[in-house]
């Protein structure tokens, strides 16, 4: 049997950025993972992140996970992949699957940093083929480059919900509606947003009466339910689909913890069962600490920060580090988690309704019910200013933990203060220059540039563009409001694609003056005929 | 008061969709796990020993929220109320072949 100071279970955010964390700090650990890749869940992550430099915002979720691995095996991290863990005992003694048998190891201490699983929908016909779970939508898309469906309805507007089906718009494939049985959107509304005004609706207070079909998925009857969960007779709707993507939320990946008898209480705030952990993520075993999603189902900024914080405290648990150096290392962590779960999506505002931002700001309705900001709601925003010339029209509208617009912006434009999760705001007094920085920085593509003085009669409109084929210049469309609707002609004026903006293209349009505050998309002719 | 096995949860009342497969595996319905609270059991382990509902290729990673939730709802309590199943090795599928080349076990 081998042995290390540390065993690592599981190489997501949480786990890679503990061993590195324990290694920097002189302890031999190694990293089990049942996986063929490290990363965790960042490694199907094609998005640009959330949050603020040091919890890499911006960078796109698999790029994440490459970075941290370099670190972790920089520290001298062994990760061992298509690894397992089988079981894991009060002792700290682990078996893992390798290869073709079942290995021994010991750790003086073990972090188990398993990540999550996905929840599961039960509905008449829910075990037709066509039926996935969004986890494995992105997998097959992301990982093996491979269409789900070629219509799929999504199930689900929690974050994976939003994030995954424009993943799959991404992919070419057609999103027939988003479906939740909460009465509002559950996830960031800038991703909610980004959807409606492709044209995907939104169908709130809504749940799968059915998935139809012989062999197969076909269709899928959706209802309206009450607040009791019945559906609603007369209120039923159609769509013809060959896919329903499950995203119905996550649940913690807790058994092993529980196998080692750590005390893991059903806590429905935290997802599921998830261990009772002390502020350095200890559990009620000696020795046994746990970090990320499986001590409560949140984002990977957070598992990052709380992986370091609990690789610091198995190297203190071991006499690595003096519990003096510990508090020192891990004050600054704390203050940085403690910063993100503020804001209206924190974990301590879960199931309640709140109704305006911190800023007093009354939060936008039709956001919350349709996927998108309604027209005379928007003007009330900070980041949202009438200038002449051109100037960001910033459309974050909720309290997130994320400030990359800000950074990105040298001129002083944007401004969202030392709080992460205080609004975007523009300031009139600096003068913005066009660059398009903040467009491509902006996680949430909730950044246009806005200039109402183009040319006599028109303003330009320069938004994110993240699909493909991309536009040519001098293509002629259809521009989209935030809700999807066809306003106005649009003409491509401009495309601009530079390694500065990560795989975000700035594709800028001509439309009538009066559309300025109105068009947010382009849809090109070509497109529309091709689809035909 | 889960455990409480003289308390009155009702008459098992069948419903439309009591043939729905909820447990993939084992291929268990929900009116099996409706019934199998009307007799008598009222934690999720009682129902995976009596049904097999969780005990299958997928160890319940796919079904025990939707068996839990099932049997909570029968029971008029909150599925956090319900004592889950315990949890025990191998955590994933395991042939015999490999775990009987276990090495290193006491060293
Ligand atoms: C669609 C989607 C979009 C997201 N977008 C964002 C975002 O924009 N910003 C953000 O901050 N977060 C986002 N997240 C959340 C983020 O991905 C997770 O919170 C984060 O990955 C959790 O990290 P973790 O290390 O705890 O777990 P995971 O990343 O899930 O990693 C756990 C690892 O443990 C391994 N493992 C589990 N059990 C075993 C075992 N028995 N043996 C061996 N290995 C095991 C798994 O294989 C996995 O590699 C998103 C998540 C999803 C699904
Ligand atoms: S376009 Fe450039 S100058 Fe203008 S607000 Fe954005 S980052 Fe600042
Ligand atoms: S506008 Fe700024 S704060 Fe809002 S999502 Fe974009 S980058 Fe984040």
């Amino acid at each position: 049997m081998k042995r290390y100071d540390l065993i690592v279970i599981g190489a997501g955010p949480s786990g890679l950025s503990a061993a590195a964390e324990a290694a920097s700090k002189g302890l031999r650990t190694v990293v089990f993972d049942e996986n063929e890749r490290p990363g965790g869940q960042l490694f199907k992550q094609i998005h640009k992140f959330f949050g603020s430099k040091e919890h890499k915002a911006k960078v796109r979720g698999y790029n994440i996970g490459k970075q941290l691995l370099q670190e972790a095996a920089d520290a001298g991290v062994d990760v061992v992949l298509n690894a397992p863990v089988e079981g894991l005992y009060p002792d700290h003694e682990v078996t893992v699957r390798i290869g073709d048998s079942l290995r021994h190891f010991k750790g003086d201490a073990v972090i188990a940093a398993t990540g999550a699983s996905e929840n599961m929908a039960a509905f008449k016909g829910w075990t037709l083929p066509g039926v996935i779970g969004a986890g494995a939508a992105q997998t097959m898309m992301n990982l093996h480059g491979i269409k789900p469906g070629n219509k799929v309805v999504m199930l689900g507007s929690g974050n994976v919900g939003l994030v995954v089906s424009y993943q799959l718009l991404q992919a070419g494939v057609e999103v027939a509606a988003v479906v939740d049985a909460l009465p509002h959107v559950g996830g960031y509304g800038v991703h909610a947003a980004k959807l409606a005004r492709t044209g995907v609706p939104f169908y709130l207070s809504h749940t799968i009466v059915e998935a139809e079909g012989e062999d197969r998925v076909k269709g899928v009857t959706i209802a309206e339910i009450d607040n009791k969960f019945n559906f609603i007779p007369g209120t039923e709707k159609h769509f013809d689909a060959d896919t329903i993507c499950v995203a119905v939320g996550l649940s913690p990946m807790s058994q092993l913890l529980k196998m080692a008898e750590c005390d893991v209480p059903d806590d429905p705030s935290k997802g599921g069962q998830a261990p009772r952990v002390g502020a350095f993520g200890e559990t009620s075993v000696k020795g046994v600490f746990a970090a990320g999603d499986v001590s409560g189902i949140e984002e990977a900024s957070s598992a990052m920060i709380e992986g370091r914080i609990t690789g610091l405290a198995a190297a203190e648990s071991l006499g690595f580090i003096t519990k003096q150096e510990l508090e020192a290392e891990t004050a600054g962590l704390e203050n940085q988690l403690a910063s993100l779960r503020r804001g209206m999506f924190a974990p301590g505002n879960k199931g309640r309704k709140i109704t305006e931002t911190d800023e007093g700001i009354a939060l936008s309705e039709s956001l919350l019910t349709q996927g998108y900001v309604a027209d005379d709601e928007i003007a009330r925003f900070p980041g949202v200013t009438k200038q002449r010339g051109i100037h960001p029209v910033i459309e974050c509208t909720q309290n997130i933990p994320c400030n990359p617009c800000q950074d990105a912006c040298r001129k002083g434009c944007i401004r969202i203060g030392k709080d992460i999760t205080s609004l975007p705001a523009v300031d009139t007094d600096s003068q913005c220059v066009g660059c398009g920085l903040c467009v491509a920085a902006c996680s949430g593509q909730a950044v246009f540039l806005v200039d109402e003085d183009y040319e006599e009669g028109y303003a330009s409109v320069t938004l994110p563009y993240e699909f493909l084929p991309l536009p040519e210049t001098g293509a002629r469309g259809t521009a989209l409001d935030r809700s999807g609707a066809p306003v106005c002609e649009a003409e491509v004026v401009e495309i601009r694609t530079s390694p500065a903006f990560d795989h975000t293209n700035l594709l800028t349009m001509k439309v009538p003056a009066d559309m300025a505050m109105t068009a947010r998309f382009f849809r090109n002719q070509k497109t529309e005929s091709e689809a035909c | 008061m889960m455990n409480d096995r003289s308390r009155d949860i009702g008459p098992f009342v069948p419903a439309p969709d009591d043939d729905m497969i909820v447990c993939r595996c084992e291929e268990i319905t929900k009116g099996e796990i409706r019934r199998a609270v009307h007799d008598g059991m009222y934690t999720v382990t009682e129902i995976r020993r009596w049904l097999r509902a969780g005990m299958g290729l997928c160890q319940g990673q796919t079904c025990s929220k939707l068996v839990k939730g099932i049997a909570a709802r029968e029971l008029g309590i909150s599925p956090a109320l319900l004592e889950p199943a315990s949890s025990r090795a191998p955590m994933r599928p395991t042939e015999m072949k490999v775990l009987g080349r276990e090495e290193g076990a006491c060293a």
